[in-house]
């Protein structure tokens, strides 16, 4: 047995698949980018070595800023909207034990499995100022409508609205199999104590459900870094760069104004942001856990 | 257990809450089926939630099937996303044995390095894996969307099979070793049978993860050759940028896979992304 699971050359093949993608299409484009945010280059013909030109710009540039604090807001709104009505529908859902639990749980997932280029566009139509279901719905409740959601002053929030809702059934089944996970002679010690359901829910489900929560705020932060999709195809960011994001920022700087080498700076700073977060939120859940 | 199940005023509001979630969770769906039936006067005409068309449009419908280039993109993104899982699966399972099992000084860091793909953001390798895939004249081709894919998703892939594999006992192992039994042999015959829930976890993950990609496809491919299933929706909508039934109709129409692989395996899904996502 020894010998054989300590044989180098298995190891070595075993390991080889897994290694070479992880170098060919991670680390590589890595590297690449690090080189090329270095230069000038524009995407085509020819270019120079600039320094750390790029990086400078980048601290100085109001758009990275405005673009890291629209992540900031997804993710408080993650956070302080979409999660607390996923644990309640959650906890809701597992208290009532009816006959609809299960289709209950399917209708709020299945946003999640559509495309993001069919939500993204559904969206556009919900937005719309001339036929869009919320300018429609604000009517019958004797409003105005006609307003522009993804003009400037409404675009950012808009793309919020879109991303919790979008995300919501995520959630709610991560919470949901955290609830399950409970073991429920708790409950029924506490009952027999004469506990009532609120104090069950503070004292019981919320702190046993503490772990599930911390990942759940860690990816939803991360998240919250990561988002593009939705917002390359409902605004592209902008009007303006009101509703900006970094990836989706790098992504214009490259293909639309030229600046392949900028956007390779962002790109860089993007995935150091991205490690950093990761970190510090494991190190913050880490230390209140010991 | 003391839960009643009378219809108690408490009781009522909760419900009520349930509903009026589902209802803010469903009913764009419900609209978008609902419009993608109408005419564009009727569209235009509406200041009601929803609508009952004249007619129903079921021309929509074809003219999304057929100008969608539907069935060509849906079988695209089948093959992709089946090979892209195939993969994963394949390379997890040698990469987790041989970090969990085989006895090497290194293992300990090699997984970490696998696993390091989960922290690094996808969308950082869009501009520099676009210039390799050039320079290797691969842009254009299914291994521009296969490769990616793969490299995405393998983080995931080893950490579930890893986890498992750990907890496996060593007895079948060592009784197959004496019975003469070489690694490969092990691996495919006796290691891979007993991993079957994390791996379909990791087939729900990978599949859920790829199958709405476009950010990609959209950089590294320019022909139709090889799209995927959301260019139904992106290149349909700017063809019939002024028929908005019609558009109502592809998004629809381009949903319906997905959601109807969903309900089938509704319950598969619903664990796998729960055990997915506890990765802390």
């Amino acid at each position: 047995m020894n010998k054989l699971y300590s044989n180098k050359a298995i190891i070595a093949i075993l390991v080889a698949p897994g290694l070479l993608m992880f170098l060919f299409a991670v680390l590589a484009p890595i590297c690449l980018s690090v080189y090329y945010s270095l230069t000038d280059y524009s995407g085509l013909g020819s270019f120079d070595m600039i320094g750390m030109a790029n990086y400078q710009e980048l601290i100085k540039d109001e758009t990275f800023w405005l673009s890291l604090r629209n992540s900031a807001l997804l993710a408080v709104g993650f956070i302080v909207i979409q999660h607390p009505i996923a644990i309640l529908t959650a906890v809701v859902l597992d208290k009532l034990q009816s006959k609809a639990e299960g289709l209950l749980r399917t209708i709020y997932f299945i946003p999640n499995v559509i495309s993001v280029a069919i939500i993204a566009y559904l969206w556009r139509f919900v937005f719309n100022p001339n036929f869009g279901l919320l300018n429609n719905l604000i009517k019958s409740f004797g409003g105005e409508g006609g307003i522009n959601w993804l003009g400037s002053g409404y675009a950012i929030w808009s793309v919020l609205i879109v991303l919790i809702w979008h995300g919501f059934g995520w959630g709610m089944l991560i919470y949901y199999a955290g609830v399950k996970g409970i073991d429920p002679a708790l409950y029924e010690a506490a009952y027999l104590d004469g506990c009532d359901e609120k104090r069950a829910l503070w004292h019981i489900t919320l702190p046993m459900m503490k772990p599930v929560i911390q990942v759940n705020v860690t990816l939803a932060i991360i998240s919250a870094l990561k988002q593009m999709e939705t917002v390359y195809l409902l605004t592209r960011g902008g009007p303006g760069n009101e509703s900006q994001f970094m990836a989706n920022y790098l992504y214009e700087q490259a293909f639309r104004s030229f600046r392949y080498g900028y956007g390779n700076a962002i790109s860089v700073v993007f995935i150091i942001i991205c490690l950093l977060a990761t970190l510090i939120m494991n190190r913050v859940f880490r230390e209140r856990k010991a | 257990m003391n839960k009643k199940k009378k219809l108690t005023p408490g009781r009522i509001v909760l419900i009520l809450f349930l509903i009026i979630v589902a209802v803010v969770q469903l009913f764009p769906l419900v609209w978008l089926i609902n419009f993608s039936f109408a005419s564009n006067t009727e569209i235009f005409a509406s200041s009601s939630l929803l609508i009952i068309p004249e007619e129903f449009k079921i021309d929509n419908y074809i003219k999304a099937f057929t100008d969608g280039n539907f069935l060509h993109y849906l079988f695209n993104s089948l093959l992709v996303n089946t090979l892209a899982v195939l993969i994963v699966l394949g390379i997890s399972i040698l990469s987790a044995f041989a970090c969990m099992r085989m006895r090497w000084k290194l293992s300990g860091l090699v997984r970490t390095i696998l696993l390091l793909g989960m922290m690094i953001p996808i969308h950082a390798t869009l501009l520099p894996n676009y210039i390799i895939f050039d320079s290797l004249k691969i842009t254009d081709t299914l291994w521009a969307l296969l490769i990616p894919y793969v490299a995405f998703s393998l983080p995931q892939g080893v950490f579930l099979t890893s986890g498992f594999i750990s907890s496996l006992p060593y007895e079948i192992e060592e009784a197959a070793v004496i019975d003469g039994c070489g690694i490969f042999r092990m691996i495919t015959r006796i290691v891979t049978p007993m991993l079957k829930a994390p791996l379909v976890t990791v087939a729900i993950m990978t599949y859920l993860n790829n199958w709405n990609e476009f950010m990609m496809a959209m950089t590294y491919l320019r022909s139709p050759t090889w799209k995927t299933l959301p260019f139904s929706v992106l290149e349909f909508t700017g063809q019939y940028i002024s028929n908005y039934g019609a558009q109502f109709a592809v998004m629809a129409l381009t949903a319906i896979p997905a959601v109807v692989a969903y309900i089938i395996l509704n319950k598969h899904i619903t664990k796998g992304v729960a055990l997915g996502a506890v990765k802390g």
